[in-house]
């Protein structure tokens, strides 16, 4: 079977239904990605999905072949950290840091979709647990990172 | 503060001298720190490049490499500890590299014995000596700056004394004549400047003969302002690796099922057959003491599959529910006390006798961890050396754990210690050491990742014990005459230590953490009574965010609560009224009424509750901030938090874990409960046992006393007052008195 991951090809051969989470981090050794619950409820295991936050821990690999998938480990393009990333650090979100992956990657999806999200649309799409509560800090730099993203898109345009 | 100094003799120096290697040598005070003879670590993965003392080697580039022995669980130690050293050595905190060290004497941490700072210049109290030499290496009970703080800042200060003394002598120069700025000792003279890097070789010659002065407060570049973290870059980009992330050549994984009741034991595995023809499967390993079994495969989903697919034949008592459980704690407390931890005055002869007394009875469920990364171990067995790949909370523990198992000497045991994805107690128990290596040693040479699934990792764990706290007491105009607080518990203390050093275990009736934030509270009481009596369950109960303050905050600010609305007064005043002997309770009271305009009516339809409690050496006060949305169903809009933690060392990390405590004890509050039925616990998993997530989650609105005091925790203290409050808000906006958690039993919903 073959998996587009962050862009790069990757043969595989498990059950197909294997969950993807389990092809991304035991069979390509791409931890970036977590286990947290394996029952699709705290989101740990979010990647992007063509484009969709999707968790992972439920999802059958077959049900992923020939969709686009992107990692944590992707978000970052050519060393360069995302908008997303880098207000993660200016407002020092990550404590145990163990959610962080699933809630960037979830943040990015909801600022594809949504370039400018109220404290409203952030509370309808990010549903992920953070057991060190993190969550004041994630809704600052989900804000701040918007603003970086409009920034930079008008810069561009 | 320490201001004890102690000059060395020659003598004392000589002497320290003389006993390096043999392992005393951590009882001669600040030698430590200034004798580089003193070899009682290995260096073992610091890298290239000169050591100073054990906690900091130096590389040729430049790089300051610090070893920091605490586990980073997201309290920020990795920073922390950098910056106690940093302050002194002179360097900036973009030239630190952290590593984490072999558990060795110098990286123990006493203050988790004694609970009290060492002195440094004195040298080390006997039960100090002995937590060094065996060496007790662990990260809890908000320690990590209690037990560093002078300890580490002694450590870079010598080792700046020596980089200075280093480069005079290359100048051929006065020692007074060279300072030390940002990695570089210059030449006042002349402006010249070595780098530390140049520097290195010929410092770790130096011997100095005692520790530089220490700088003032009012000196610090680093200390007490906010210092971006340094394991959050690799924490943005899926980089930072987890004991789960350890990917070793040619491991496998396996998944362990307990046996399916508390107390109980599996004989056998009735489809063994069957389970060993699954995809991937391995091997199936049967645990010491019929504690379980563990399937080994070739990929954690395969091999949590099989484990689930296990069919046991086991013994054990499926009557346990957690009714019964309700009425032992009746029964402790009417028949079965064991300890009076404070009796002041004659609290029950003054309640019995008056006619107007109010009463309440109060109790709180078992808890889990619920660490966001499942409980898991990588071991790799190899003859007479292992190596371990684990996030834990005591590295010394990991040693001793493998060694339990396997016979291994600790010297052959090496320890990767990786992040923790939470620890909150949790990874300080051995269950996973001793599991992971029974296993690793069935399949030798190969090392092998054990995990818990979530669903084994929440219902076979050490809770937080359930405990009852029933009160009476006698109250009028000017506060309390009379206070009464009987608990039913099982001894966290007790508990945890007979798994973790029976040697040290104390009976119940002396753990201190049962009465912890119950006794000795600041309000002026004349007459006070606080007891416990134990009960006897097959449940563990361990060490949880906050111990014995976790249940004690509820209880008593809920029923102080109780007592000022018995006669009519505001919460706050009838409080603060009773700290007159206690000025940094006041203040910080004080503080939190201010900060959220307490003596000012709120909108209609806000609500409001205050608390304030004591615990690791902090005190934080609360006001919970609420808005009625209809009959039961609330949101939790602010929480006003104030904390004196004496000196400051990282004020953002502070206010990072006001926010992560409070988020922590609320979801115990509104959801957390752990129930018993048939013998079984009835939670699986999230969905059953529920966190706080983005929309129910309030906003934080911290303040940091300024108190130049000897630094007090930050881990753990905002986590138990956060019930309380919020308690406290919904009796304000219901009349409703809840005496029990979590509030979603009792209707309540939050959003
Ligand atoms: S691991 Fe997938 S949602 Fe929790
Ligand atoms: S940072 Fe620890 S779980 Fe979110």
């Amino acid at each position: 079977m073959e998996l587009i991951i962050n862009g790069k090809s990757h043969q595989i051969d498990v059950e197909s239904s294997m969950p993807l989470l389990w092809v991304l981090r035991d069979e390509l050794d791409m931890t970036g990605t977590k286990y947290g619950c394996g029952v699709a409820s705290c989101g740990t295991c979010t990647v992007m999905l063509d484009g969709v936050a999707t968790k992972t821990c439920t999802l059958p690999v077959s049900a992923v072949e020939g969709k686009e998938i992107k990692t944590i480990e992707g978000v970052a393009t050519e060393g360069q950290l995302s908008e997303v990333q880098k207000a993660w650090i200016e407002h020092q979100v990550p404590q145990c840091g163990y959610c962080q992956s699933g809630m960037i990657v979830a943040a990015e999806a909801l600022l594809d979709a949504n370039p400018a999200p109220t404290d409203e649309d952030i509370n309808g799409a990010i549903n992920n647990i953070c057991r060190c509560g993190t969550y004041q800090r994630i809704r600052a730099a989900i804000h701040t990172a918007a603003k970086w993203r409009a920034e930079k898109t008008n810069l561009a345009g | 503060m320490t201001n004890k100094k102690k000059k060395w003799t020659r003598r004392a120096f000589i002497i320290a001298g003389g006993v390096v290697g043999g392992g005393l040598a951590v009882g001669v005070g600040g030698m430590m720190y200034v004798s580089k003879k003193i070899k009682e670590y290995t260096g073992e993965g610091f890298g290239d490049g000169s050591s100073l003392n054990a906690w900091i080697r130096i590389a040729p580039d430049n790089t300051i490499i610090m070893a920091v022995p605490r586990a980073e669980m997201g309290q920020g130690v990795y920073t922390s500890m950098p910056m106690l050293i940093a302050e002194e050595l002179e360097v900036e905190m973009n030239s630190i590299k952290v590593i984490a060290p072999q558990p060795e004497s110098p990286y123990a941490n006493p203050f988790i014995v004694v609970n009290k700072p060492r002195d440094i210049y004195n040298g080390l109290s006997m039960m100090e000596k002995i937590a060094s030499f065996m060496p007790i290496v662990a990260t809890g009970g908000s320690t990590t700056i209690r037990d560093s703080y002078d300890n580490l800042r002694a450590a870079g200060a010598s080792a700046r004394e020596m980089l200075i003394q280093a480069a005079a002598t290359q100048w051929g120069v006065d020692r007074s004549e060279c300072y030390a700025q940002s990695g570089y000792v210059i030449n006042k003279s002349n402006s010249h400047k070595l780098s530390y890097g140049e520097l290195a070789t010929a410092a770790s010659q130096i011997e100095l003969s005692e520790i530089p002065k220490l700088k003032d407060q009012k000196d610090f570049k680093i200390l007490g302002k906010p210092v971006q973290r340094l394991d959050i870059p690799e924490k943005v980009t899926g980089e930072a690796e987890y004991g789960l992330d350890a990917r070793v050549e040619n491991m496998l994984y396996a998944a362990i099922r307990h046996a399916t009741y508390h107390d109980g034991q599996i004989q056998s595995v009735a489809n063994q057959s069957e389970i060993e023809a699954m995809p991937g499967v391995e091997k199936i390993v049967l645990l010491p003491n019929g504690v379980g079994a563990a399937v080994i495969a070739n990929n954690t989903w395969r091999a949590k599959n099989a484990a689930l697919a296990l069919e046991f034949e086991e013994t054990g008592d499926n009557t346990l529910s957690s009714e019964q459980i309700a009425k032992i704690q009746e029964d402790v407390i009417a028949n079965n006390i064991i300890a009076t931890p404070q009796n002041d005055g004659n609290a029950t002869e003054v309640l019995d006798a008056s006619d107007n007394v109010i009463e309440g009875k109060y109790n709180v469920p078992y808890l889990a961890h619920a660490c966001m990364e499942p409980i898991n171990c990588t071991v790799l067995i190899n003859g007479d050396k292992a190596e371990v790949w684990i996030g834990h909370q005591g590295s010394s523990l990991v040693r001793e754990g493998i060694n339990a198992v396997t016979g291994i000497v600790l010297e052959n045991i090496h320890v990767n210690m990786k992040y923790l994805g939470g620890g909150f107690g949790r990874r300080a128990e051995l269950d996973m050491i001793l599991h992971a290596a029974a296993v690793a040693k069935e399949i030798e040479g190969t090392p092998v990742q054990l995990v818990y699934t979530r669903e084994e990792s929440m219902r076979h764990e050490m809770y937080r014990p359930a405990v009852a706290s029933h009160f009476r007491a006698k109250v009028n105009e000017n506060g309390i005459e009379a206070w009464e607080n009987k608990m039913a518990l099982q001894s966290v203390g007790y508990s945890s230590m007979m798994r973790i050093k029976p040697t040290f275990a104390e009976p119940p009736e002396k753990d201190p953490s049962s009465s912890e934030g119950a006794a000795h509270l600041p309000y002026q009481m004349d007459n006070v009574k606080v007891a416990f009596g134990q009960m006897e369950l097959p449940v563990l109960v361990g060490n949880w965010r906050s111990v014995g303050s976790s249940q004690n905050a509820f209880f008593t600010e809920c029923f102080m609560d109780e007592c000022a609305i018995s006669v009519g007064q505001d919460p706050y005043l009838f409080r603060k009224k009773m700290l007159k002997n206690h000025p940094r309770f006041e203040a910080v009271l004080d503080k939190v009424a201010e900060i959220s305009n307490w003596s000012k009516p709120l909108p209609k339809g806000k609500f409001r509750g205050i608390a304030l409690h004591k615990s690791f050496g902090s005190i934080v006060g609360q006001v919970a901030e609420i808005t009625k949305i209809d009959e039961k169903s609330f949101s939790v809009d602010k929480f006003y938090n104030v904390i004196d933690c004496g000196r400051i060392v990282n004020p953002d990390t502070i206010e990072a874990q006001m926010q992560s405590g409070i988020i922590f004890g609320l979801s115990a509050a509104l959801y957390g409960e752990i129930t018993f039925s048939e013998g079984e616990v009835e939670q699986f998993n999230f969905p059953q046992y529920e966190m706080v997530r983005m929309n129910v989650a309030p906003t934080v609105v911290n303040h940091i006393m300024e108190i130049d005091e000897y630094p007090g925790g930050v881990g753990e203290p905002a986590t138990p007052p956060a019930a309380p409050a919020l308690a406290n808000a919904l009796f304000a906006a219901t009349g409703e008195r809840i005496r029990s958690l979590p509030f979603k039993k009792h209707g309540y919903s939050f959003a």
